[in-house]
């Protein structure tokens, strides 16, 4: 980088203007991390370089003009929009970066009832977008756990999935044209189309990008029809992770497509079910929805499919619809969880992968008895299956320690990054992928090589191609 | 004269703690019950508990009825005032015990029902006492739900909800003292020594507002929760916090509105970034008007306020104070 | 000193939705809000109430006191999971007394109960609890407690210390502020708004060690309560649940910035607000 921080100030207030430019202290420290490092900011500790400023984006014009600006000074810039990000993908690793803030452009732009899509910029929230569309009788499908907060930008950046992929698909199946920024300032608009073979499908550069080559600033997404009156909720208990894999893939492969099928293993399941679960089984979760006939077909066919097996017990559908209704984490649920950490000192992290079928319980259970083995202080190890295909599974560990004898910066590498390590060794031991759904952020960099494998030789001429002065979020997918 | 009927319907006391501050509070609350929240006539007298009988007869001109009597009892010993009412109820043929709300008026309408084999309620919203039966009703479920209650044995002792508390002044009365209710012997010292004020509750004005801003936890820091404060402060508005932005540090726990803190009914309330979770609500649901900034689209002050306003919280109402900063200053000018 | 927790383990009542309370309600006959199918949680009184011991426990241990903690629940088996968390974290007597009957709105019977709970475990010096607990939310088991056993109850309780020079130092929330004294035992502390609200959580070490530590289940009979009779002493009961309407006009208020919509509720509310105070 050539310019003072000072000199990106200026530079960036003759460009944004002052009044869209922040450089108040709190905000710069809140605004050098994401979740991956939220012990360290509960307790006021911002161990990452702070930014120069925080850009408030109004237009792609503005952001083309940042991008510019970055670029011809070699200044790291840091694209996001909701502030969701749970794999470091948000910290700002240089000293004096750019943080290039979309959620102002959060208008939505249209909404196409007969061609089936929205269009809208990237600081529009998903629950806006969904609560709109719900008017006219339509969803998005898509449905984070994160959309009372997440915005539809960095929703696309990182490859985001919804609790109903198995029947609406992840975003990359969602998503149909866009519009992206690269850091030379060219401004790309990808059209509206159903399919098309016109080459390779580039809008895979950006989808899940994570900031590392563009910045995203309008997104057309599919829209289908809303039938929440059809809704079949299922749950099965089942005596092993093992035989629950084996339902869900004959579930999978015989055809259903239930919007939810998810396996929860005994201590998961205890952390969400203990009210009917008894100790020590898994249990079945399934959604079948849509028109009347295909839900109804679906929840027979899964009923079928686990009335043939010994060793599943059905529960009451209405356990599961009264869980499902409290899922997603809101405001509410993001200030109790500070409080609760802050209190006991006992922090919740997650880590997803995902394998074929018949690798994924082996991953299961050899990162599990690693992790117990391995790592002090844990207070639960467990995880589920959320999102399943014909051809395998994710696994989403779950787990909570009790942070002890080392302070809140000593949190990631005294416990977070070694369990990390065990699930990606694990994981990729049994071919699977490292990361499922997150993005890999900053927090599974260092498994970036062994991830690809040859085909990284792609994924760095890309990064070369597209941002050859790297100011596009250093450390992000790439390793720094 | 009274605006309670007397004279007939079922004898009723209404116990004042007058050994503590909130006496005047207590004797509002009550009016304010036996005017709206009685419904059926009662034969109402007042006992002030004080710590010295001659302070009493100042204490009784607080009283809500013009019957008074008074009664000893050393300074906040609410186990001391359980044990004369239980004793003095019998004596006197009362049927129906009034104290305001609060941990007081819990613990003596409680102690004093079991003494005497009579029932007790808490925080009653209202009394219908009948020949039989008193009908009452109160919050359950954290204030989602209003049950009705049945009590049967005599006397009914029941301590009112803290609603009450805003009740008007009541008119001036004629009060005559009657007496002085016999003592207990031997109740024995207090199981607490070296009673301290560590801290005393500071006047939040929070309670008698006519503006008041609440921030809850969706606002998302203390930072921000800060800058709501200024804002509020600068438009002259008093300041208040949902329970867990309270818990959060964010903000001071005497900041706190709901059933465990203050309780007010302000003509304008605007929640910043709370859900109104009822037990919350509670504390701000007789507002005249209630404008909900930033709330979840699912929380239940998105139907309960008489406007909402989708944006970000903090620049709303930090928007807001700059417009009454200026038309205040602009009033200034021209006058 | 031994140190004795009540604890409750209610359905999470912020879980349910406006329709479900809205079926709730009726006469005592019908009302009844289904929280079957609703995760259970601590009530948070009490949680507060187990963490406020179990840091007693520790300042105790501190100037070289030992304590012997014991935790009793009146539930059925969902309060189990809740009993086996409280073993690992070093309650070395978990009680649950199972009623054989639905209890809410019945303090009366919860209070005998948890009284003759409280003499079989052998009354203990101190005992803790919630001040309250849903759905009654009425405040008065503490007290009814204090009654049957005969002692004096503190409620609103903030916390507990104890410093060393021997005593214990209660402080809670008056009418007046935060007030603080010197406690004499036994006695019953009821704890409200808790400096800390949260339980501690045990590692799976801790949990391992206590694995083969089961709860001791009593039944009414076991305690020589007569349930009926216990509930009956009351003298109150529910008649009905009624739904609380709290809707208001709700109108959004629209705007391209949020100056604009500053400006709306300005003219609407504020000025007018600002012009009777």
């Amino acid at each position: 980088m050539d310019l003072s921080r000072e000199a990106v100030v200026e530079g960036l207030r003759a460009i944004a203007g002052a009044d869209n430019v922040v450089t108040e202290r709190h905000v710069l420290e809140e605004s050098s991390i994401d979740r991956f490092r939220m012990f360290e900011g509960l307790h006021g500790l911002y161990t990452q370089p702070l930014p120069a400023a925080v850009v408030m984006a109004r237009s792609t014009e503005m952001i083309a003009d940042v991008l510019r600006f970055a670029n011809e000074h070699g200044v790291n810039v840091v694209p996001r929009t909701g502030q969701t990000a749970t794999e470091g993908g948000l910290e700002t690793a240089v000293p004096d970066s750019i943080v290039l803030d979309g959620s102002g452009l959060d208008r939505i732009l249209a909404i196409d009832e007969y061609d089936m899509q929205a269009t809208c910029q990237c600081g529009v929230p998903l629950q806006a977008l969904e609560d709109r569309v719900r008017e006219l009788g339509l969803t998005t499908g898509h449905s984070p756990q994160s959309k009372p907060l997440a915005h539809l930008g960095g929703l696309t950046a990182t490859r985001s999935i919804g609790q109903f992929s198995t029947l609406y698909g992840g975003i990359e199946d969602m998503v149909v044209g866009l519009e992206a920024v690269f850091p030379d300032g060219t401004v790309c608009r990808i059209k509206n189309v159903p399919r098309r073979a016109v080459g390779p499908d580039i809008r895979h550069i950006v989808i899940g990008n994570e900031g590392a080559l563009c910045f995203i600033t309008e997104v057309t997404v599919k829209l289908f029809p809303y039938l929440p009156r059809n809704n079949v909720f299922l749950g099965y208990t089942v005596d092993t992770m093992e035989h629950g894999f084996e339902v869900l893939r004959e579930v999978m492969v015989s055809g259903y497509r239930p919007s939810v099928a998810r396996l929860y293993d005994p201590a998961d399941g205890a952390y969400h079910f203990a009210h009917f679960l008894p100790e020590g089984l898994s249990i079945l979760i399934f959604l079948a929805e849509g028109p009347a006939g295909v839900a109804a077909a679906t929840a027979a066919g899964i009923d079928d499919i686990v009335a043939a097996r010994p060793e599943c017990e059905k529960v009451d559908g209405r356990y599961i619809e009264t869980w499902f209704a409290d899922l997603n984490w809101g405001p509410d649920k993001i200030a109790a969880e500070r409080e609760q950490i802050l209190q006991t000192g006992n922090i919740n992290r997650t880590t997803e992968v995902a394998a074929g079928w018949s690798a994924i319980n082996g991953i299961y259970e050899n990162a599990v008895r690693r992790i117990l083995a391995e790592i002090p202080d844990m207070t639960m190890v467990g995880g589920h299956s959320s999102h399943s295909y014909v051809n395998g599974t994710n696994m989403y560990f779950n787990y909570f320690y009790n942070v002890v004898d080392c302070g809140p910066e000593g949190e990631v590498t005294k416990y977070h990054t070694p369990i990390n390590r065990i699930i990606c060794e694990e994981t990729l031991r049994g071919g699977g992928a490292i990361v499922h759904h997150h993005g890999l952020g900053k927090a599974r960099t260092p498994w970036t090589r062994d991830e690809y494998g040859t085909s990284y030789h792609m994924l760095e001429t890309m990064k070369r191609a597209f941002d050859p002065n790297g100011i596009m979020n250093k450390g992000t997918i790439i390793p720094a | 004269m009274s605006e309670v009927a007397t004279g007939n319907g079922p004898k009723t006391v209404v116990a004042l703690d007058g050994t503590c501050g909130s006496v005047e509070r207590q004797a509002r609350a009550l009016a304010g019950f036996l005017r709206g929240g009685v419904h059926g006539d009662v034969c109402v007298e007042t006992w002030v508990f004080c710590d010295d009988v001659c302070a009493g007869e100042r204490l009784a001109l607080l009283a809500p009825t013009g019957d008074v009597r008074l009664a000893e009892m050393p300074a906040t010993r609410p186990d001391v005032m359980a044990a004369v009412l239980a004793e003095a109820l019998p004596a006197h043929g009362v049927e129906l015990l009034l104290l305001a709300g609060g941990a007081t008026g819990t613990e003596v309408a409680t102690r004093v029902a079991l003494r005497t084999g009579g029932g007790a309620l808490t925080d009653v919203l209202d009394v219908e006492p009948g020949s039989e039966v008193a009908v009452c009703r109160r919050d359950v479920y954290s204030g989602h739900m209003r049950g009705r209650f049945a009590l049967t044995a005599r006397p009914w002792c029941l301590s009112i909800d803290s609603s009450w508390q805003d009740a008007l002044v009541a008119p001036a009365l004629e009060h005559r003292v009657l007496g002085v209710v016999d003592a207990v012997a031997g109740t024995g010292p207090s199981f607490l020594e070296d009673v301290e004020l560590a801290a005393p509750a500071p006047d939040t004005g929070i309670a008698d507002s006519r503006f008041l801003v609440v921030a809850g936890r969706g606002v998302g820091s203390s930072q921000r929760v800060r800058r709501v404060e200024a804002a509020a402060r600068r438009m002259g508005a008093a300041f208040g916090v949902t329970r867990p932005v309270a818990m959060n540090a964010w903000a001071p726990m005497d900041r706190l509105v709901g059933i465990s803190g203050a309780r007010a009914a302000p003509a304008l309330c605007l929640v910043v970034g709370a859900s109104g979770a009822p037990a919350f609500y509670w504390g701000i649901e007789r507002s005249d008007r209630i404008v909900a900034v930033d709330p979840d689209e699912h929380a239940p002050i998105a139907a309960a306020a008489d406007a909402v306003v989708r944006d970000d919280g903090v620049a709303v109402v930090e928007a807001l104070a700059e417009i009454v900063t200026r038309r205040r200053s602009k009033g200034r000018r021209t006058t | 000193m031994r140190i004795l927790v009540c604890c409750k383990v209610t359905p999470d009542f912020e879980a349910l939705r406006e329709s479900e309370w809205a079926a709730g309600a009726g006469s005592e006959s019908e009302a009844r809000v289904e929280t079957r199918f609703t995760p259970r949680v601590l009530n948070c009184f009490d949680e507060a109430a187990l963490e406020t011991a179990l840091r007693l426990s520790d300042q105790l241990a501190a100037r070289g006191e030992e304590a012997a903690l014991a935790a009793l629940s009146v539930g059925g088996q969902e309060t189990e999971p809740f009993l086996a968390t409280l073993r690992a974290l070093g309650f070395e007597r978990t009680v649950r007394v199972s009623p054989g009957a639905d209890l809410d709105f019945r303090p009366a019977a919860t209070a005998a109960l948890i009284a003759a709970a409280a003499r079989y475990l052998g009354g203990g010096e101190l005992i803790l609890l919630g001040d309250r607990a849903g759905p009654g939310d009425g405040g008065t088991v503490p007290f009814r407690v204090a009654e049957e056993l005969g002692r004096p109850c503190l409620s609103r309780v903030t916390d507990v210390e104890a410093p060393a020079d021997g005593r214990l130092r209660v402080g809670w929330t008056a009418d007046d502020g935060l007030r603080r004294a010197t406690i004499s035992r036994p006695c019953i502390l009821a704890v409200g708004n808790a400096v800390v609200a949260h339980l501690r959580v045990p590692t799976l070490g801790d949990r391992l060690v206590v694995r083969h530590h089961v709860t001791e289940v009593l039944s009414p009979a076991d305690l020589g309560v007569d349930l009926e009779t216990a509930a009956a002493a009351g003298t109150c009961s529910l008649m009905g649940l009624d739904p609380v309407d709290r809707s208001r006009q709700a109108e959004l208020i629209v705007g391209d910035t949020s100056r604009d919509r500053a400006r709306a509720v300005y003219d609407a509310y504020v000025r007018k607000a600002l012009e009777e105070t």
